[in-house]
């Protein structure tokens, strides 16, 4: 599996207050534990199971995802910050690895 | 057009006394049922004040988008009836940000998918919607 790349776009700068909008995506093939190779083997389950983003440390919002979510993962939100800060992102992998991304915010 | 606030709160109200029967009296194949009591601990779902917005049709059962927005709510769950699994994701929503999320999600085929909200008083909200796909996303 390539090394999953993980992508975050948010708004060049934002109003105190004002809500914007976060769009995030990882790639990931989001293996279902449902599927066969082409050697008729089960591929194992292997899936982004969860997804956290905190702003300054604090969780502001997480997703427990299962196999139902597509391939390379999109989850976008809404926010809304009371001042300039940053935001952590991170992608939990069944495998145990954790894909992480970090933001600066900036507030007008 | 979506509803306002008045109409979610009047389906709430009229719904209210026809939801004190369990939602759903067919039994799905995958146990949505059983992962939805799961999810709210049998607790009773009153239909409304949760939107689910989804296409009808798609024809792309690999990436369906699905959004749901449950004003008040602290989680929102979604369930499928129609994979081998119920689950698709739940939302747990903190300050900063209001209960409203994208994502894209894999439907095997047509079906009907299902949004669960909790609220903040630890009730729940519950609504569907049927998405017929033509090429299954699952196999």
């Amino acid at each position: 599996m390539a090394e999953p790349r993980p992508r975050v776009k948010l708004p060049k700068s934002v109003a105190a207050g004002i809500p914007f909008t976060v769009k995030t995506r990882i790639t990931h093939p989001m293996h279902t534990g449902q599927r066969h190779d082409s050697e008729g083997a089960l591929v194992p389950r292997q899936i982004i199971n969860r997804f956290v983003v905190s702003f300054n440390g604090e969780v502001v919002v997480s997703v427990d995802l299962e196999p139902a979510v597509s391939a390379d993962p999109y989850i976008q939100f809404q926010m809304a910050v009371p001042e300039s800060g940053h935001l952590d992102f991170q992608w939990i992998d069944d495998d145990g690895s954790v894909y992480s991304l970090s933001k600066r915010i900036e507030v007008d | 057009m979506a509803p306002t606030r008045r109409d979610v709160l009047l389906m709430g109200a009229s719904a209210s006394a026809a939801a004190l029967i369990p939602v759903g009296a067919v039994e799905a194949s995958n146990g949505v049922w059983q992962a939805i009591d799961a999810f709210t601990g049998g607790a009773f779902r009153l239909e409304g004040g949760v939107i689910l917005d989804a296409p009808e049709i798609f024809d792309n059962g690999g990436a369906v988008p699905i959004r749901v927005v449950a004003e008040g709510a602290r989680r929102i769950a979604l369930f499928n009836d129609g994979n081998p699994n119920p689950g698709v994701a739940v939302f747990t929503f903190g300050r900063l940000v209001p209960p409203e999320a994208t994502i894209r999600i894999r439907l095997a085929g047509s079906q009907t998918v299902y949004a669960v909200a909790e609220m903040a008083d630890g009730t729940f909200r519950q609504t569907s919607q049927a998405i017929a796909v033509t090429v299954g996303g699952c196999g």
